[in-house]
């Protein structure tokens, strides 16, 4: 097993610059998710680790060998991809063992070890099958026994549950996590569903644009994120943001007001905020409590009453809409006046370059 | 308040109940131009020659003599010869193009130079006239002021008599049937290549395959539905094979080169209008009883989606 490092990775399709400049260092044993909008360029950089794309410029560390010019399969990585990739001329047995019937594996220990991945994934039973006869929960398993087989230092997967129903996403979940902590591989993650990320990752990496937006734990990137963009992108349903200005500073508290907020005290020492300074207010929907006189008062739009919380769209005065998540089965009809408050703890101010304040 | 309720409005009769079968939406009459130009072009032909191999036929008049011709047919050596050839001819011509086909499409689906235009180079024979590539080939493979000879003269080597040899005649051809006709299976191959996912190759490469292990068992294994159309059109047509042949050596030398085809033609110039007729309906079974269990072979589900 082995951490990698990544140093100033660049990739250019021509004038065209998709990664621009990454620098990362993951450690041995470690579950990375990689997660973007799509066209962030989280399954270039994937690819680029594999070694199915060029290097542009920069430096790949994987263990203690630059491995920029390294054939993939010298480079001590599996891959399971989004489509699984299983060959269809081919049994599940025959799918698994490819890699190490290539390698001109003796036959007695191929069979070892193809049985071997096939008892991990307790999928035994379907060695014989042609993948046709596989449901997608079964051919995402014969996908990652192949990589098994390979006993790679790192596990790349590209968006690998992205082709599977909702539930049995959630059983592939704790699939790969059991799998993680079982055989202790350094294991890299691309999806772009942010729950996959914060279930799976012991850190996730979010990718915007080609760039690094932050590096972090997941429960860090949700209540700290960097930027806009993180605080935006992590978190459903999505944190309610505003234009807001500074009315006062008082010791480690800030109030803020604007068109559609009046006074919101947040909990941030003031640093270098002063009186009338412009910021956006970024409030999570369950961060959002109803009180009578409360600092954000709209009109209430449509509401979904899941039983255990109630989703409601607030239409503040200046048009904007918020999404509230309040606790239990709220009683709320369209049109009513509804007043929210928010621990001050749980906001978060950005500034005009959208980094967060701090 | 009393409310007058009126009278429940006069129930419909129930609609019928669907069809089960899917009905087509077009009139039946549609297909009536096609089915007369089909009867009377193919279904009516068909079956007067079935007949019609059963007599003693002269265009004007017939006489039935039951299976007389079929057993006449047999009895040619000439006859045997042709169909020997016409097998040799359709195995030879078959598995070359199958891959030289393959092998051209390989080369022109990876990243080469000037691809488009190489694979105009070797669709382009497709498009000439049989008769026309029959006399150009056989022009240049004269024994001795053949171009094919005369360059092989210019290295030493004294080039054999392509189309006068008897033992060589019929594969001669058989190899301009192959330049001929390659290109359209290089096409078909291409065709079932580009649709082969790019994930199958990548992770191939990721466990190390050579370029030859990922022809073996990914390229070739998964380009399967376009070998059997290949293998499957270019079988039959050289079974059918007539004008090649026609144009180079008229069956000769000898017989030497005779297919069914050439062999019917030559009956039929003769004024044996029957035998040629039986000989046809020994092409069709010939030709049925050899390609549908080839096609059931090849079609054979292969676990593919």
């Amino acid at each position: 097993m082995a951490g990698l490092e990544l140093k100033q990775l660049l990739k250019s399709y021509g004038n065209v610059e998709v990664i621009k400049g990454i620098d990362l260092t993951i450690e041995h044993g470690e579950f990375v998710v990689f997660v973007g909008p799509s066209g962030c360029g989280k399954s270039t950089l994937l690819r680029m680790i594999a070694g199915l794309e060029d290097i542009t410029g920069g430096e790949l560390v994987i263990g203690d060998r630059v491995v920029n010019a390294v054939e993939p399969r010298d480079r001590g990585i599996a891959m399971v991809f989004q489509s699984y990739a299983l060959y269809p001329h081919m049994t599940v047995y025959d799918n698994v063992g490819f890699g190490l019937k290539l390698a001109r594996t003796p036959k007695d220990v191929r069979d070892q070890k193809i049985r071997e991945a096939a008892r991990i994934l307790q999928m035994e039973h379907l060695l014989d099958r042609k993948p046709s006869q596989l449901s997608g929960g079964q051919r995402q398993r014969v996908a990652i026994g192949r990589a098994i087989v390979r006993k790679p230092e790192v596990f790349l997967f590209d968006e690998p549950l992205s082709n599977l129903d909702a539930a049995l996403r959630v059983d592939m979940r704790m699939e790969i996590s059991r799998l993680h902590n079982d055989l202790g591989a350094t294991m890299i993650y691309v999806t772009h569903d942010q729950v996959e990320a914060m279930t799976l990752a012991d850190k996730i990496v979010v990718l915007d644009g080609g760039v690094v937006q932050q590096v972090g734990a997941p429960i860090e990137l949700y209540q700290r994120p960097a930027n806009l963009f993180v605080a935006g992108f992590i978190g459903s349903p999505k944190m309610n943001f505003v234009e807001a200005g500074v009315d006062k500073v008082v010791g480690d508290s800030v109030t803020v007001s604007g068109p559609d907020v009046a006074g919101v005290p947040v909990a941030i020492p003031a640093g270098r905020l002063r009186p009338g300074d412009r910021l956006t207010l970024g409030v999570r929907p369950h961060d959002l409590v109803v009180a009578p006189s409360g600092t954000i008062v709209g009109r209430v739009g449509l509401v979904e009453r899941l039983g255990n919380e109630t989703i409601v769209n607030l239409e503040l005065p200046s048009g904007a809409s918020w999404l509230a998540v309040l606790e239990g089965d709220q009683i709320l009809r369209r049109g009513d006046s509804l007043a929210l408050d928010v621990d001050p703890g749980k906001a978060l101010l950005f500034d005009k370059s959208g980094q967060a304040v701090n | 308040m009393s409310v007058s309720v009126s009278a429940a409005p006069a129930v419909s009769p129930a609609p019928p109940a669907p069809r089960l079968t899917r009905r087509s939406p077009y009139p039946g009459w549609f297909f009536t131009p096609a089915a007369i130009v089909y009867s009377v072009l193919f279904l009516a032909p068909t079956f007067a020659s079935l007949y019609f191999s059963l007599t003693r036929w002269t265009l004007f008049d017939s006489e039935f003599i039951g299976f007389e011709n079929f057993a006449q047919f047999f009895r040619e050596p000439f006859l045997i010869k042709g169909l020997i050839n016409t097998v040799i001819y359709a195995v030879v011509t078959s598995g070359l193009k199958v891959v030289l086909g393959l092998l051209l499409a390989v080369m022109l689906t990876s990243q080469i130079v000037a691809r488009g235009y190489l694979r105009s180079v070797v669709f382009f024979p497709v498009l000439v006239s049989t008769v026309g590539v029959g006399i150009t080939f056989t022009v240049l493979m004269h024994p001795t002021q053949g171009m094919i000879n005369e360059t092989l003269a210019m290295f030493g080597i004294a080039g054999p008599g392509w189309l006068t040899d008897p033992n060589l005649a019929l594969y001669s051809v058989a190899l301009v049937d192959v330049w001929k006709g390659v290109g359209l299976a290089t096409v078909i191959y291409i065709a079932g290549l580009v649709v082969i996912p790019r994930d199958y190759y990548e992770a191939a490469r990721i466990d190390g395959a050579t370029p030859w292990q990922n022809f073996w068992y990914v390229t070739l294994p998964l380009c399967r539905p376009a070998t059997s159309t290949v293998i499957t059109l270019s079988f039959i047509g050289g079974l059918r094979t007539f004008d090649l042949i026609w144009a180079m050596t008229k069956g000769g030398p000898g017989f030497a080169s005779d297919t069914i085809a050439s062999v019917i033609y030559k009956q039929y110039q003769a004024g044996f209008y029957g035998l040629s007729t039986a000989g046809n309906v020994v092409l069709f079974i010939l030709i049925a009883l050899l390609v549908v269990p080839l096609t059931m072979i090849l079609n054979r589900k292969q676990g593919h989606e």
